[in-house]
Parts: C-alpha cells; sequence; structure tokens
C-alpha cells in the first residue's frame, strides 16, 4: 500500500532565474515520514509540489514505489492524477460547495481502483471521518467548520482512498497555535496509524521534530542535511542548520588544533574552547562556534570550557529567564528554565560543555533572523 | 510560497497518447480561430471598406480597388471635420460637467455625514442602467424649445427664460448628467482608499478644510479623476442615442449619427461610413490606452496598505445642502424624465392649456399602448430583443468561460495572444462594431447578414472583453489549490472543471449572463447597421417611433422597453442573490 519515494539530482528553474531547487536527492522508504524544513523559498514547497506533479522538473528523476513519475530528460511526466497519491494542501482546499461526505467521498468516486460499490465508499467515508475525528460532522457544510476542522476534512479526503504516498503542505500553518499544537501531535499519531508514507513540508521546527522520522533541512534549493531529528538538533551538519534550528549564539575565532571531529578553537581574549566539528577543519582557519542558548550552564564550572563571565541583562519571562553574558569580548544569551531567576546581574561561571559547541568554517555567512 | 502560479496542466502522462498531447494546440487555435472569425475579419473588412470604393452590395463581396486617397478624402471633407468637432465639443463639455457632478458626489458619499449616504450612493449610480435613447427622448420631451414640458411650465410661471435641448448644450447637459457614474465608480474608490493622514497632515500645517480639498485631496486622485474622466468621454463618443434624439432636429450631427447617415443616403455610402468609423475607433482607441496607461501607472501615494476608515468630515447643518444638492441630481436625471415620459405616454395630445390642464384626467388614456401593440413589429421586436439576447449570453457566457479559464487557470502557449484578440473589442465603439459586422457579411449571400445572428455575434464580440473580466475576477477568487486537490484525487481537467470551477464560480457565471442579456437588450449603436425588418429590435423600434415624430407612441414604447429592461434587472438581482445566499452558505 505505502510505497516508498525516490528522489534523484532534482532541479526545478522557473523562467530564467536561479534553480529553486537546485539538485535534491533523497528517499524516503515506505512508512516513513520525512519533513523538509527551510525558511521560505527554500524550494521545500517546489520540492513537494514536483513530486505531486502539479510543478514540471527541470531536471532530474523522481520515482514513486519503484516507478518513474518524472524523468524531463526522458520525457517521462506523469499527471497529478495518476500518481496515486494524497495532498494536504496549506489552505486546506476543502471545496466549499459540498458537504463534510461529499468532499471526502469525492475521490472514491471517480478512481478506477477500489470502487466496490457505494457501500464502500460509504464504510470507507465513515472510517476515514471517524479516524480524523469527525464522525459525527460528515452531513454539515464544510463552510460551517472552524480551521481545524476543515484541515481534518482536507486531511480525511487524501487518506481515504489509501493513497501509496502523502504530501502535506504545510497543512498547519493557517491555525492558531494552540490548535496547531494539538493537530501536529495527532497528525502523527493518524499518519502512523495508517502506515503512511509522507514527505511534509513546514518552516516550523517544533512540527518537523514532532511529525519527522527523518528532516531534511532546505535552503537555496539545496538539501543541506538529511537525518532523524536527534541528529539535526545534536549534530547539525552546517552552521546554517544548527542556526535555523535555533543555535544563535556564535562565537568567531581561529582554529588551532583538529583530531578527528574534535577542534581547539581561539577566541581571543577568552581563551580557547573545545568543540565538535562535522567539517576538516585545518589549524589557522576562521571559525565559527555554534551552540545553543539552552545548552550553556550558568553557575557551574565543568571539566571543559568553563569562563568566568558577566551578566550584563537579565530578562525573566516566567517559565525561563534569558541572561546576557559577556566573557573575554565574547557575548552569549543563556536561557534557564524554571519560574525562579537565580542569577543576578554582575560575576558568573559559566560552562559550554565541548559537546554542544560545534565549529564550522566561518565563510562569513549572515544568520537567519 | 515559491511560485504557486507556474503550475501547469496535468495533461501530460508518461507515454502520453498524441490526442492528449494535442488537445492544448487544438484547443488555443479554435478559440484563437472564433476570435479570429467574431473580432479580427470583421475589422480587417472594416479596413479595407475605408481604404476601397466598391459598394459590397452592387458589386458583391470579390472586388474592391484598394486605394488611400478615398481615406484621406474622407479625413479632409468639411463635413466629416463638422462631426469629429460636435463630437469633440460634446463629449468634452458633457465630460467636464460629470467630472464636476461625479466628484462632487464622491466626495458627499465618502467624504462627509451627509445623511442617507447610502441612499444617495447607491441612486446615482441608476443613470448607468438608463438606455441612452430613452434618457435623449424624455429630455426632448422635457427640454424641446417650443411644446417641452419645462417650457411649458416656465411660460405658466410668467418667467421669460426657455431651455433648448435640441441644442450643443442640450446634449453636453444630458451627456455630463447621466455619464458622472463612470466619474464617480474611479473617485468614489480612490477616496475612499486614500489614507486620511495625508489630509489630517495639510489641517495640522494650518490648511483649512476647503484649501485641503483642492491641494490635497484633489490633486491625490487625480489619475482616478483623469481615468473616469477618459472613460467618460469614450462613452460618450459612442453614444448614438443622446446625440440622434437631441442633436438631430438642431442639425447637430457627431461621429456617431454622421456615420449612420451615411448608411441611411440612397445609395449608402458604406465606404465613407467604414472610413469614418475607422476615424472614431482611431480616437477612441487612443483614449482608452491613454487610460490604461493612468491605471496602470498609478502612483496613487494615497493607498497605504492597511486598513482605516475614510475619514469623515462633520458638515453640520450645511449636511443638508449637500443633501438636497443629491435630491437635485436624482430629481432631474430620474424623477423629471420619467414623469415626463408618463405624461407622454399617457397623454392623447402633449398640448397643456394651462396648468390645470395637467389634471385632467380625461386627457389621458391608453391609446398610445394600443397603438404600438396593434403595430406586428412592436412585438416582433420585443421577440427578436429576447432572442438576441438569450444567444448572446449563452454563446458569450461560454465563450469567456472558456476564455477566462484559459487566460488565468493554464499555462498553454498562445494564451496571451487569446489574451489580447479578446481585449481588443474595448477600443471599438458598438456603432463602429455595427458597421464592421456589416461589411464583414453584407457582400456575403447565405450568410449572416439578415439574421438575428448577426446582431447576437456583434454584441458577443462587443462585450467580451466585459465579460471575460468579470469572469476572470472570480476565477482568481477560487484558491488555485481547490482545483489542484481534484487532479490529486484523481480527476482530469475537465471533470474538475465541471465538478469544482462551475459551481465555486456560479455567482459570477449568473452575474456576467445576465449583464450581457441587459447589454444586447439594451444596445442600439451596433443593431442599426444589422437589422432588418425581420430582426428589428426594441432599441431600434423605438428609434424608428421617435424618428416618426410621434412624440406619444415613443413615450409609450420607452416605458415599455424601460419596464422590461427593470423586470429583467430584478430578476437579475433576485437570481444573483438566490446564487449569493448559496455561495455565503457555501463560502
Amino acid at each position: 500500500m505505502s510505497a516508498a519515494l525516490l528522489i534523484e539530482d532534482l532541479v526545478k528553474k522557473f523562467g530564467t532565474g536561479k534553480a529553486a531547487v537546485d539538485g535534491v536527492s533523497f528517499d524516503v522508504p515506505a512508512g516513513e515520514i520525512v519533513v523538509l524544513l527551510g525558511p521560505s523559498g527554500c524550494g521545500k514547497t517546489t520540492t513537494l509540489r514536483c513530486v505531486a506533479g502539479l510543478e514540471h522538473p527541470t531536471g532530474g528523476r523522481i520515482s514513486i514505489g519503484g516507478r518513474v513519475v518524472s524523468e524531463p530528460e526522458r520525457g517521462t511526466l506523469v499527471s497529478p492524477r495518476e500518481r496515486d497519491i494524497g495532498m494536504v494542501f496549506q489552505s486546506y482546499a476543502v471545496w466549499p460547495h459540498m458537504t463534510v461526505h461529499q468532499n471526502v467521498a469525492y475521490p472514491l468516486k471517480y478512481r478506477r481502483k477500489n470502487t466496490s460499490g457505494s457501500d464502500n465508499i460509504e464504510t470507507k467515508v465513515r472510517d476515514t471521518l471517524e479516524l480524523v475525528g469527525l464522525g459525527e460532522y460528515a452531513q454539515r457544510p464544510v463552510t460551517s467548520l472552524s480551521g481545524g476542522q476543515m484541515q481534518r476534512v482536507a486531511l480525511a479526503r487524501s487518506l481515504v482512498y489509501r493513497p501509496q504516498l502523502l504530501l502535506l503542505d504545510e497543512p498547519l500553518s493557517n491555525l492558531d497555535s494552540k490548535l496547531r499544537i494539538r493537530l501536529r501531535d495527532e497528525l502523527r499519531r493518524i499518519l502512523k496509524m495508517t502506515g503512511m508514507t509522507g514527505l511534509y513540508v513546514t518552516h516550523d521546527q517544533s512540527e518537523a521534530v514532532v511529525l519527522g522520522d527523518r528532516i531534511g533541512v532546505m535552503k537555496d534549493g539545496k538539501l543541506l542535511q538529511m537525518a532523524p531529528p536527534g541528529e539535526i538538533y545534536n549534530r547539525p551538519a552546517d552552521s546554517f542548520v544548527a542556526n535555523f534550528t535555533g543555535a544563535s549564539n556564535v562565537l568567531k575565532g581561529k582554529v588551532l588544533e583538529r583530531n578527528g571531529d574534535q577542534a581547539v578553537i581561539d577566541l581571543g581574549a577568552a581563551g580557547r574552547i573545545s568543540a565538535w566539528t562535522p567539517q576538516p577543519l585545518s589549524p589557522g582557519d576562521n571559525a565559527r562556534v555554534a551552540l545553543r542558548a539552552e545548552n550553556i550552564r550558568l553557575g557551574e564550572r565543568g571539566p571543559a570550557n568553563s569562563f568566568t563571565g558577566r551578566v550584563v541583562e537579565r530578562r525573566y519571562q516566567g517559565m525561563q529567564t534569558i541572561y546576557d553574558v559577556e566573557f573575554g569580548g565574547q557575548k552569549v544569551e543563556v536561557l534557564e528554565l524554571g519560574t525562579a531567576a537565580r542569577h543576578n546581574d554582575g560575576e558568573v561561571a559559566l560552562t559550554l560543555p565541548p559537546d554542544t559547541c560545534w565549529a564550522y568554517r566561518d565563510e562569513g555567512q549572515a544568520t537567519v533572523d | 510560497m515559491t511560485a504557486t502560479s507556474a503550475a501547469a496542466l496535468p495533461a501530460s502522462t508518461e507515454a502520453a497518447p498524441a490526442a492528449r498531447r494535442w488537445a492544448a494546440p487544438l484547443w488555443v487555435g479554435a478559440l484563437l480561430i472564433i476570435l479570429t472569425f467574431l473580432v479580427i475579419y470583421p475589422l480587417l473588412m472594416l479596413f479595407f471598406g475605408a481604404i476601397s470604393d466598391s459598394n459590397p452590395v452592387i458589386d458583391g463581396f470579390g472586388k474592391f480597388n484598394p486605394s488611400l486617397t478615398h481615406f484621406i478624402a474622407v479625413l479632409g471633407n468639411e463635413n466629416v471635420r463638422l462631426a469629429f468637432f460636435n463630437a469633440l465639443v460634446a463629449c468634452g463639455g458633457g465630460t467636464i460637467l460629470a467630472v464636476v457632478i461625479g466628484l462632487a458626489f464622491s466626495w458627499i458619499v465618502v467624504r462627509t455625514n451627509t445623511p442617507f449616504k447610502g441612499f444617495i450612493a447607491g441612486a446615482s449610480m441608476i443613470p448607468l442602467f438608463v438606455p441612452p435613447l430613452v434618457a435623449g427622448v424624455a429630455w426632448s420631451i422635457l427640454g424641446s424649445p417650443k411644446t417641452g414640458l419645462l417650457n411649458t411650465a416656465l411660460k405658466w410661471s410668467g418667467i421669460d427664460f426657455r431651455f433648448d435641448f435640441y441644442s450643443m448644450s442640450g446634449l453636453i447637459l444630458v451627456f455630463g448628467f447621466y455619464y458622472a457614474p463612470y466619474v464617480y465608480m474611479f473617485t468614489a474608490s480612490a477616496l475612499r482608499n486614500m489614507d486620511p493622514s495625508l489630509e489630517e497632515a495639510s489641517e495640522v500645517a494650518g490648511a483649512s478644510a476647503f484649501t485641503t480639498l483642492f491641494t490635497v485631496t484633489f490633486p491625490l486622485i487625480a489619475p482616478a479623476i483623469l481615468a473616469g474622466s477618459l472613460l467618460s468621454f469614450v462613452v460618450m463618443l459612442g453614444i448614438y442615442g443622446v446625440p440622434a434624439a437631441l442633436g438631430a432636429p438642431a442639425n447637430i450631427s457627431v461621429l456617431t449619427t454622421y456615420i449612420f447617415k451615411l448608411t441611411a443616403w440612397a445609395p449608402p455610402l458604406y465606404n465613407t461610413a467604414a472610413a469614418v468609423a475607422i476615424l472614431l475607433m482611431m480616437v477612441t482607441a487612443i483614449l482608452v490606452w491613454a487610460q490604461q496607461r493612468v491605471l496602470s501607472g498609478r502612483s496613487f501615494a494615497t493607498v497605504a496598505g492597511k486598513a482605516f476608515r475614510p475619514r469623515s468630515l462633520n458638515l453640520g447643518p450645511w449636511r443638508w445642502l449637500t443633501f438636497s444638492l443629491a435630491l437635485v441630481y436624482l430629481f432631474v436625471v430620474v424623477v423629471l424624465p420619467t414623469i415626463a415620459l408618463v405624461i407622454a405616454a399617457f397623454r392623447r395630445f402633449l398640448f397643456f392649456k394651462d396648468f390645470d390642464a395637467v389634471f385632467d384626467m380625461k386627457a389621458y388614456s391608453w391609446v398610445h399602448f394600443n397603438s404600438i401593440f396593434d403595430n406586428p413589429l412592436t412585438m416582433i421586436s420585443i421577440w427578436n430583443t429576447m432572442k438576441v439576447g438569450v444567444i448572446t449570453a449563452v454563446v458569450g457566457g461560454v465563450l469567456a468561460f472558456a476564455i477566462g479559464y484559459t487566460i488565468n487557470r493554464t499555462q498553454v502557449a498562445g494564451r496571451k495572444s487569446i489574451d489580447l484578440l479578446s481585449t481588443i473589442p474595448v477600443a471599438i465603439p458598438g456603432l463602429v462594431v455595427g458597421v464592421a459586422y456589416l461589411w464583414a457579411w453584407i457582400g456575403l449571400p447565405g450568410g449572416l447578414y439578415g439574421t438575428i445572428w448577426i446582431l447576437a455575434l456583434a454584441f458577443v464580440a462587443r462585450f467580451i472583453p466585459d465579460t471575460v473580466k468579470s469572469l476572470s475576477t472570480s476565477f482568481m477568487q477560487i484558491h488555485k489549490e481547490l482545483e489542484e486537490a481534484a487532479w490529486i484525487c484523481g480527476r482530469g481537467l475537465l471533470s474538475t472543471i465541471a465538478t469544482i470551477m462551475v459551481p465555486l464560480a456560479r455567482p459570477g457565471i449568473i452575474a456576467s449572463m445576465t449583464l450581457l442579456f441587459v447589454l444586447a437588450v439594451r444596445e442600439l449603436g451596433s443593431s442599426l447597421f444589422l437589422y432588418t425588418s425581420d430582426t428589428t429590435v426594441m432599441a431600434v423600434l423605438l428609434l424608428d417611433y421617435y424618428e416618426g415624430g410621434n412624440i406619444g407612441k415613443t413615450a409609450a414604447f420607452s416605458l415599455v422597453q424601460t419596464v422590461i429592461l427593470g423586470v429583467l434587472l430584478g430578476i437579475t438581482t433576485w437570481l444573483s442573490r438566490g446564487s449569493a445566499e448559496s455561495t455565503a452558505r457555501a463560502g
């Protein structure tokens, strides 16, 4: 039922400008959910629409369940309706002139397979509506539903015929934040329950982490890293990935030595810092060390990367407190959870655990705002 | 987030069958051929006619002797120059008056606390629905120099002043009164979208409200004023009914009436008519182009992206003055002409010995109505008008849907040409469409000429730009993803259109088709050249009655036409409200 998706060297150019998708390759094994994460304009939605067949790729190859559906070099292009896929759109795209039931039954009525009578259709629609929690809403006009319910209808409509691949294009971004969190968790449950292969596009990290078996981070049409969420968060392969997933502190320095994936960086007046690095840095290279605000320990002196700094500003936010800390001419933000702000302005000890400091070659790139 | 507009037709497949691969080019080709047939061919024939001196009726279709000298001779003709000059004066003067009225109204409605603004706003659009010939007839009843009702009233009051609407100033007044809504539409929306802080800044700087109006407000909406006045000028330029009713008795020819006069002579001067029609079309095209330029290059500093309430000026007791100004306008444009038509239609003779005679019930009767319905042509014309209206609405609606969908929703090669071809008629006055269709079909034996189809097709060609535009607007309101969702669900292009696009665009489709129907019913300019005695329509017959000189019958038939139009408009609103309700329910 579910099928694997394979994307090889996908290229999509609009007009004559630079490629919106520039040589992206990855696969989604059957039953897995892959999330494409990136800022707007990074090419993630274009990639998804190429898989759907709504955009025609300029180059590369897309196969679903072993069948090539797009390969421009050989003139292969299967139309969306013959790809046997489901898709949930950002705007929900539920048809306002139909009831919930009509929306969900629509794909069943006109598919060549699965049409074993109208009883069957009734059962499938009812089961799917139960699955998404809309069992009692079948006869309502869709426009009487709330945004979250409409998105459930859209989801039911794309699941009801059990397509071999489900595509989700920022399905939660039009919902308010509380609802988004609830639906996000439920979405994961439903997708896993149906065993669907999924490709999910979002710019929201928290959605990506919860939903994805693996996350692919994209920027400027390129896929930077494709890995399970834990790896994206703890071993970002690239300073953009580190920054985009929230490692907003950057310390600049020079590489002193490197040993395997460990490097020592000279931060100038602040002293030395050891860090993990995925890149083959050489002594003398300019380096930026990225680390997350919540990984810095205040008021602790650990065995390595321990410094003395000064709290210059404290921002109490109720559930957490953010401190601006200066040490040796460097400035970092530190986040401590808990309702108590434990540190006062003035001198403070801080530890930057080497495992959470990630060193990358300094290519002078800007950070993501 | 990334260009969704670049989506493509889901038409091709793995091993695309030849039929499917050719579907798009065949479709585009078919549309281009239809548009060529409707628009380009008649225009080409018009051009050939203008530069040739062979008569298509006498010489048949095949023969013409192209020569520019003919065209140049026409341009040099004194009568043509006079008609051209008259048209410029009448439309220019009318436009100035329309700008004054339209601007005042938009200011009153948008920017002041004048009472009953909603009513004023709605009522000030009524003149748009009055057929030009009916307005002309009504004002000739009111303002003819000897028997005009206004002059009769003046005589009783012992006032020594007499109106004469059979004059250039009469033309200008009626043009200005009835085409002010075009200016109003543009300026009212510009005023509504204008950031009030721009005016507040001026008043903080020390200017009075009056100074602000003329130094900040009006200069800022200048592009809207210009666009509105260019549009009303173009519309006036193409109007036949008003100058036919008011200009003809005083021997004032404008371009439109002159063109018709040329074809009414014996033998008809079709070539000269074509040449003058080209002249009229060129002037119109230049103005339409200028108007588009003004609209596209609008540097309205006024449109800020945020929402705000338009500032409304507290006029104090003066608000009753602005209110009564509005009432006076409505009285002059709607009430007075209606009274005039009713009196003329029901009175045996339009002569009043004294004021009391107005209320002498013995003088009123249905005699004029009886006599128009005794005329078999009356029922024929009503029946023909309905047929032409239905054909225009159906053919035009379907064609506009096909064109609108192709232009807006597909990526097929050649859609730009379709867009261009379907926009051309914007720059062609109805009367010129009529002359062009005359040239295109009169010489073809067994062709369209003499059938009601030639009228309907001419109307379709004339109104296709507006219909496509209004349908495109309703297409744009339908999110692309609603269609894509159906494709993903396994539907093809055609069944997606049938199950998703048509139901969702239904209110827009109904509105466009009923508008087409109404426009076709009241169209006079292009009908003039295309009707025969079997295919006469209401607008043409009304002109016949008027030119026959019987004011009573003319007024009676005007009322009949107005009632029919009113009923149609009523049905239209009812239909579109019905569908608006169902969409409100459905989305």
